[in-house]
């Protein structure tokens, strides 16, 4: 026992596995600690705010400021208002306008300059709408830019409460007293992304986990039946198993939990009913390990003995497959989680927005078309995450398999 | 078999990202999944649906598969490679294969008909005005000049254009017209059971005069001239002589007319069919087409054909409109502004700026007057009306493609400009809420004695926790998130409200049930805009009418009675006093915000219409000064696109 636990310490493989899935176990654990707090609260309003460090302008405006003069602070403003592409497109229709001008259009001052005073007259010839908007909306962000040097920010209620806020001004993050860090930003419904991914992979790791479970225990009950005893027994059960098999699991598991309605469908049914219907392969590949083993000479001993059926099958029987069960489970939980992505990216898993999952983040995601509108953070994490625990999972498997299969040992 | 079954679930996990990505990049079209295709179809059907139901015409969602092969029917074989510069591309008004190209049958959602108060589409058959949603206005097509009214409004005399001709080169005339309706009302369609009521019969005068005798009520006054306006723009003249030709060969039998495949029709429209099959539908002009004379829009529309791709759902849609595939965009696009302002992409909408679209419907949360808690507390309807965070619905759900309830007050008026004037917002100002009032919310409720009394949390009434259900269909996801926020803001006043989403098949037939007790708050929208607006809508809001009513697909589904309000609904549509129609509309407002039988929780546009001008441009545009409503360039006066549409250079 204690040389496998070294070899397996020692496999490369089962340990990228192990610390992958402990990296993941830990954040999903530590994390809720360190940014308490309900992962499901909408702290956004709209959708898909981008990730950063966002600070409250309510608050700011009353901080503490320090006057800064940084040389190119106007040219940063100006490269915000256009950047190289909005030049590239003024500089366009300005030749495209047959505008005259005299100077260097790539001196950005001067692009301006000749933009601005050809830009009623540009504005009149025939263009595309699109275009056109594009055009206005690069005009009314140079308007911007041309504003007084100072600002004045009112109390809505007393207008003697005024506060000049000027270019020159600028206030540490650490004194304002709003600053929110969203590394992932939020997801379609304004919600902390990170602390819902981590919530959803807890989540799916319990279903995963939970499938596993069911799965492992139905197929090696039956699997040790079927193989030990045989005859009609071994026949029904593999009729059984043959149906599963014929029949496309994941149909079965969609058909499943359709019928179930969405009210029934929480998280810990549909991890039931994944393993409900995955528990047959388990079941096949131990059935065809007991009967192997049925014939062995311990086995033959131990009946002559007389020990009962119980007996012979935990004592002699099961620690021989213990090994191949315990892959048998890790498979069993990563595809657990799979499937319930799966499940939910259809709109069939747990009931929608009571339990945070990794599939119905990704359900949402697409609802609201993160995919086409290059929100990346809201899927891309997500997918990631799944990617990581079934890697992980796997990556043990691999390693496992090396050390406890005799033919795989090196 | 380890290794395979490792494999195996490494290709799993492949393919949750192939999912993903396939899903965005899948623009190979195919006919409709029903399981699959709903969640993402589901934002924009909705709109469909209010269109549909403005008529309420009986209507099939999905198209039956047609039997028969889709052979294109010019001789040289099938154009399928149709020239781009040609060739306008649609998307998102058709899903599934069409059914047939028949104008009096059932309405089947074939992208050349759509027969509907807020819109018809003309590109094949003609109806006698447009209707203009932006000014409200009957635009005369078929029709020569303005409808004349009789001075009891009993009669109505519509002038047919000289010009106006069948595409088999006869003229469109009186008889026509007038066999439209017979017909109509002898085999039963959309046309009969919305208007059939309201018009007796089309009398010829001579061949371009037609006379609409209006069906009068007990006191000898019509009963609707409104709805009557509706069928100047929502009904398509057909030709009396092929009507002829239908029902002989369908033996005068009312369903198989209905169900006719028509492959024979003669319409009078721009464009015919050149092709359908389960890839697409192709309108090819007819260059014969009467409405290049003067009369009326003296020139030929500018693409020669018109295609719809059938996408299987609105993200293979927006997929294919990203990349210039589809011209014109019917299709909810959350954060659509992405487009230009972060893709730069050829891409506009009406307005540059929020909201984007015209909003002229305004989806709603009805309160389920069967319920007894319900019916017996205003302060409790009220209170969660009142409560709920409606800018975070605008702002999330639909994205900010709506004005907020503090830019535009609630009211039975959309946003329109129109509509708006109809009504004296000083005299409803202290009713109208813009949501997030919590502290009211519960004050109202405290003052209604439904309090908390065993403290755990929830009021109770009459000793029983409140527990209510905020229902909408499953995968239409901008409704759901708005229930979602409904049932948040009950959990901030203490009332339990759970969320529900039903698949639509189930939940459609649901609320129809005048006596269904299953949901209590339900989402649905009531009529958008028509010649009839906002009557219709405020009939939708508040009829008695619809009480009581099986399946019932016109409004009031909550089941809400009031007679003052109804009698006022009653009294609208022959009101022709301004002052008059303001107070009735005012008084029905002050009805309305003080029994809140119901709570609007957006506003939404008619149509959704975007554009790519990667290859033709000059669609409608709001600072254009053309008056042209952004209808897709089919629905309504938006067809006028059509014909000043220019390929980019």
């Amino acid at each position: 026992m204690k040389s496998t636990l070294k070899q397996l310490l020692h496999s490369p493989k089962f340990m990228t596995g192990l610390i992958t899935f402990l990296v993941v176990l830990i954040l999903v654990i530590v994390y809720p600690f360190i940014v308490p707090g309900d992962p499901l609260e909408r702290i956004g309003v709209g959708t898909f705010a981008k990730p950063g460090i966002y600070f409250s302008l309510y608050d700011s405006v009353t901080t503490q400021r320090e006057t800064l003069k940084l040389s190119n602070a106007d040219e940063k403003r100006m490269a915000a208002a256009v950047d190289e592409e909005d030049k590239a497109a003024m500089k366009e229709l300005i030749k495209k306008t047959e505008t005259a001008y005299d100077g260097d259009l790539d001196d950005t001052v001067f692009l301006i300059e000749v933009w601005e005073e050809n830009y009623d007259a540009m504005m009149q010839t025939k263009m595309k709408s699109a275009d056109k908007k594009y055009y206005q909306r690069i005009q009314k962000r140079l308007e911007a830019l041309k504003s007084a040097d100072n600002m004045l920010v009112y109390d809505e209620d007393s207008e003697d409460s005024k506060t000049t806020i000027t270019k020159t001004d600028y206030v540490r993050t650490g004194a304002v007293a709003n600053v929110k860090v969203l590394p992932l930003g939020t997801e379609n419904f304004g919600r902390d992304m990170l602390k819902e991914l981590l919530a959803a992979a807890g989540t799916s790791l319990k279903i995963g986990l939970l499938a596993g479970i069911v799965a492992t225990l139905l197929g090696l009950f039956f699997g040790l039946l079927s193989g030990y005893l045989g005859g009609w027994v071994d026949e029904v059960i593999m009729f059984i198993t043959t149906m599963f098999t014929v029949i496309p699991g994941f149909v079965l598991l969609i058909l499943i939990s359709y019928s179930l309605g969405q009210e029934a469908r929480g998280p810990m049914i549909i991890a039931v009913v994944i393993g409900l219907t995955s528990w047959t392969w388990t079941a096949r590949s131990v059935r065809s390990q007991v009967i192997s083993l049925r014939n062995r000479d311990h086995v033959n001993l131990s009946k002559i003995s007389g020990h009962s059926l119980a007996r012979i099958i935990l004592t002699d029987i099961l620690p021989y497959i213990a090994s191949y069960v315990v892959m048998a489970f890790i498979l069993q939980v990563s595809s657990g989680i799979l499937a319930e992505a799966q499940l939910s990216l259809l709109g069939l898993g747990p009931k929608t927005t009571t339990t945070p999952t990794l599939g119905l983040m990704m359900n949402w995601a697409m609802n609201y078309s993160a995919h086409t509108n290059g929100s990346w953070w809201a899927y891309f994490p997500v997918i990631f995450i799944i990617a990581a625990i079934t890697f992980s999972l796997n990556q043990m498997n691999t390693g496992m398999d090396q050390v406890f299969n005799p033919a795989l040992r090196d | 078999m380890k290794m395979r079954k490792l494999l195996a679930l490494l290709l799993a996990a492949v393919m949750v990202c192939a999912t993903l990505a396939a899903c965005g990049g899948d623009s190979t079209p195919s006919t409709s999944k029903p399981a699959e295709s709903q969640s993402e179809k589901a934002t924009e059907k909705p709109t469909e649906k209010e269109s549909e139901k403005a008529t309420d015409a009986p209507s099939s969602e999905e198209a039956q598969p047609s039997s028969e092969e889709a052979q294109p029917s010019s001789e040289e074989g099938p154009v399928t490679d149709l020239p781009r510069e040609e060739t306008v591309y649609f998307g998102g008004l058709q899903w599934g294969v069409v059914a047939t190209w028949n104008p009096i049958g059932v309405t089947q959602n074939n992208f050349a008909i759509s027969a509907v108060a807020s819109g018809s589409r003309t590109i094949m058959f003609e109806t006698l005005y447009m209707y203009n949603f932006m000014d409200g206005s009957l635009q005369p097509l078929l029709a020569d000049g303005d409808p004349e009214w009789s001075d009891d409004m009993s009669t109505m005399t519509v002038k047919i254009k000289e010009a106006a001709k069948w595409s088999d080169g006869t003229p469109v005339t009186a008889t026509d017209v007038a066999k439209t309706l017979e017909v109509s009302k002898a085999i039963g369609n959309g046309t009969a059971t919305t208007y059939g009521a309201y018009i007796d019969d089309i009398e010829v005068v001579d061949e371009k005069t037609a006379v609409f005798h209006l069906a009068l009520n007990e006191e000898g006054v019509p009963k609707n001239p409104l709805l009557v306006k509706d069928y100047l723009v929502g009904v398509y003249v057909c030709q009396a002589a092929w009507m002829d030709k239908v029902c002989e060969r369908n033996n005068n039998d009312a369903s198989a007319i209905l169900q006719d495949k028509a492959e024979d029709v003669v319409w009078s429209g721009p464009y015919t069919r050149l092709y359908d099959n389960d890839q697409k539908v192709v309108l090819v002009r007819d260059d014969n087409y009467w409405g290049q004379d003067e009369s009326m829009w003296g020139t030929l529309p500018a693409p020669k054909y018109l295609a719809h791709a059938l996408y299987a759902d609105n993200a293979a849609t927006e997929v294919a409109f990203k990349a210039g595939q589809i011209d014109v965009n019917q299709q909810f696009i959350g954060n659509v502004q992405k487009m230009w302002l972060d893709e730069k992409l050829p891409i506009s909408t009406y307005y540059d700026d929020e909201p984007y679209g015209v909003c002229l419907g305004m989806p709603t949360g009805w309160f389920n007057m069967n319920i007894p808690v319900i019916a017996e507390n205003v302060a409790l309807r009220k209170a969660i009306a009142i409560a709920v965070d409606y800018p975070a619905i605008i702002e999330n759900a639909m994205t900010n493609q709506s004005p907020s309830f503090e830019d535009v007050p609630r009211s039975l008026m959309n946003p329109t400009a129109g509509e708006q004037a109809l009504y004296d917002h000083d005299a409803v100002k202290d009713l109208q809420w813009a949501g997030n009032d919590i502290e009211g919310a519960k004050k109202l409720l405290d003052e209604a004695g439904i309090v908390d009394s065993d403290n755990d949390g929830w009021r109770e009434y009459k000793g029983e926790k409140i527990t209510l259900k905020a229902v909408c269909p499953n995968g239409w996801s901008d409704w759901q998130a708005a229930m979602e926020i409904v049932a948040s803001a009950g959990k901030e006043i203490g009332v339990e409200i759970t969320t529900l989403y039903p698949n639509a098949d189930m939940y459609i037939p649901d609320i129809q049930d005048p006596d269904q007790k299953d949901y209590e708050i339900f989402m649905w929208s009531p009529a958008t805009a028509a010649p009839s607006s906002p009557w219709a809508r405020v009939m939708g809001f508040m009829s008695k009418d619809y009480v009581g009513v099986k399946n019932n697909g016109s409004g009031n589904w909550g089941q809400y009675v009031n007679d003052e309000a109804d009698a006022l609904l009653k009294k609208i549509p022959t009101i022709t006093d301004e002052k008059e129609l303001k107070d009735a509309y005012t008084r029905l407002t002050e009805i309305y915000l003080t029994d809140v039988p119901s709570f609007s929780l957006m506003y939404r546009p008619a149509f959704f219409d975007a554009v790519n001008e990667t290859v033709w441009t000059n669609y409608p545009s709001a600072d254009d000064g053309r008056n042209i409503p952004p209808a897709n360039c089919v629905s309504g006066y938006g067809i006028r696109a059509l014909f000043e549409l220019e390929l980019a250079d």
